[in-house]
């Protein structure tokens, strides 16, 4: 058999993310053309192209792809839909790279377009928009939607209040997460939230749910993004692209909250970590730079912890030493994480692709982790349910 | 609560019984209830009685949602045997502690649909 291509990432673009007036589909073009300018590719030369719905608590279009191919003029031997929660655009990055090793496309352009009906605006008129919130409580099982649950809040927050229960974590440790990372997003141009924010801002913010305070939680919002996958031969000519080292999905025969177990456990984090880092021939020490996937606050810590950075409750204090920023260790969630650069969570994984592949090829700006070699991605779906690990290295590196 | 399992067990549940589905194939208890045994892959099921009793595992409240006209405290209830039920707490947020005994009761919500709760052990 012949032996498995290479694959590298050698475009990427984003909007920047906050709330958008743009329609998904021109928002969608404007970042599949950024990032193929910043290949240096053309749609004739771009085999594949996969994408997702535009959003959650949207009315959305089905087939998006397929209405980008013709509009971009591609001719692909890949088009995928995918809706698979959080994980869609990583599952994405996944399949494509696959179908790349195996000789099938030599190219695959992966983007995310979101556009949410905004939060105040349902509020205002609940009637004309029940439906989507119907729709949002059906993303949960019998057992869980007839409690009214709309959002997977009250279920982090379960797993938050044992995480600090079992470890003995305070209320502060886990509000400075949220502080740091409004730090990070300070120096990120594109991110949603680039006023300061304080410990004691935090603290007194209001519970949405307890333990969980509004200064927590990330919130959804518009945005685009889009990837573009080269084999050997694209990547050739280019100096800038990023090798995608390992890869790895792992799953739990769960659906949001565990009906066993301890539900501040997410066991396929580490899975899909382990199995990455071995196919990339690298340990987690040598990571440079991870983009992390943590909705709240609290999941922050406890997501360093199953990814293997840190020993059970050890995160906290780790996060509050410095350790996780600029100097630290491991640089985690430059861009500002979920929580600071914002959350269309359907765009997520390929805005986390996106901070991994700047900081690698030295274009981060402000927000540069000095000679980055070896970068991290983690993403999840519905409450850590499913998880993709990514580790990416800079060519030569 | 489209499903026949779920219509069934909060038809059970208006009658105050609180069950849950065993496979008569290899005598394995589901919870929640099904229609497919995921150990044997059988189809043939009995109803039988879940504890009524359990450990609150965790809690929190939940502001923001369907069928709350106020925030309702909702919680993680661990049945011995059985695992993790998802339920409306029937206390003040402020009198849970992890670990609190507690028992089973029916509660009626504002649009009148009948659900389990759970309450400290008196």
């Amino acid at each position: 058999m012949e032996t498995a291509r290479e694959v590298y990432i050698a475009g990427v673009a984003m909007t920047d993310i906050g709330w958008h007036e743009e329609d998904p589909h021109e928002m969608g073009a404007r970042v599949c053309a950024e990032a193929m300018r910043d290949a240096g590719l053309l749609p004739s030369q771009v085999e594949g192209l996969i994408s997702t719905p535009h959003g959650y608590m949207a009315d959305t279009r089905k087939m998006v792809t397929q209405r980008m191919a013709d509009y971009l003029g591609m001719e692909c031997g890949l088009m995928l839909d995918v809706d698979s929660g959080g994980n869609s655009t990583s599952v994405a990055v996944h399949v494509a790279r696959d179908r790349i090793r195996e000789g099938r496309i030599g190219s695959c352009l992966v983007f995310a377009a979101q556009r949410e009906a905004p939060p105040n605006r349902i509020k205002e008129d609940i009637l004309g928009h029940f439906h989507l919130i119907k729709a949002a409580n059906s993303l949960y099982d019998s057992y869980q939607a007839a409690f009214g649950v709309i959002s997977p809040l009250p279920f982090y927050a379960m797993a938050v209040q044992r995480y600090m229960h079992i470890h003995s974590v305070s209320p502060e440790d886990i509000a400075y997460v949220a502080v740091l990372l409004r730090e990070h997003a300070l120096k990120h141009p594109q991110a949603a939230y680039r006023e300061p924010l304080t410990l004691e801002e935090v603290m007194e913010s209001s519970y949405v749910s307890p333990p969980i305070r509004r200064l927590e939680c990330s919130e959804m919002h518009d945005g685009a993004a889009a990837v573009l996958l080269v084999g050997e031969e694209l990547a050739r000519g280019s100096p800038r692209a990023v090798r995608i080292a390992g890869m790895a999905e792992a799953h739990d025969p769960t659906s949001f909250v565990p009906y066993r177990g301890e539900i501040s456990r997410f066991p396929c984090v580490g899975r899909a970590a382990r199995a990455a880092l071995e196919e990339s021939g690298h340990a987690l020490g040598d990571v440079d730079v991870a983009e992390v996937y943590g909705a709240f606050a609290g999941m922050e810590p406890m997501m360093y912890e199953e990814l293997g950075f840190f020993a059970p409750g050890e995160a906290p204090s780790a996060v509050r030493e410095g350790r996780t920023t600029h100097g630290g260790e491991v640089l985690i969630n430059p861009s500002g994480g979920r929580l600071s650069l914002g959350h269309p969570a359907y765009v997520t994984p390929l805005l986390e692709f996106t901070e991994v592949v700047r900081q690698l090829r030295g274009e981060a700006g402000e927000r540069q982790r000095p000679s980055a070699r070896v970068g991290l991605v983690h993403t999840e779906q519905g409450f850590i349910n499913g998880s993709i690990v990514a580790v990416l290295e800079r060519k030569g590196a | 609560m489209q499903d026949k399992a779920a219509e069934e067990f909060f038809a059970l549940l208006a009658r105050g019984e609180f069950r849950t589905t065993r496979c008569r194939g290899c005598g394995e208890t589901h919870y929640p209830p099904r229609v497919v045994c995921p150990a044997c892959l059988g189809e043939d099921m009995e109803w039988v009685d879940l504890p009524r009793e359990g450990t609150l595992v965790a809690f929190t409240q939940q502001r923001d949602a369907m069928r709350c006209r106020r925030p309702e405290v909702l919680g993680l209830v661990e049945l011995e045997g059985i695992g993790n039920v998802f339920t409306r707490i029937d206390a003040p947020l402020e009198d849970l502690r992890i670990g609190t005994r507690v028992a089973f009761d029916t509660w009626t919500s504002p649009d009148g649909v009948v659900l389990h709760q759970f309450r400290p052990r008196s």
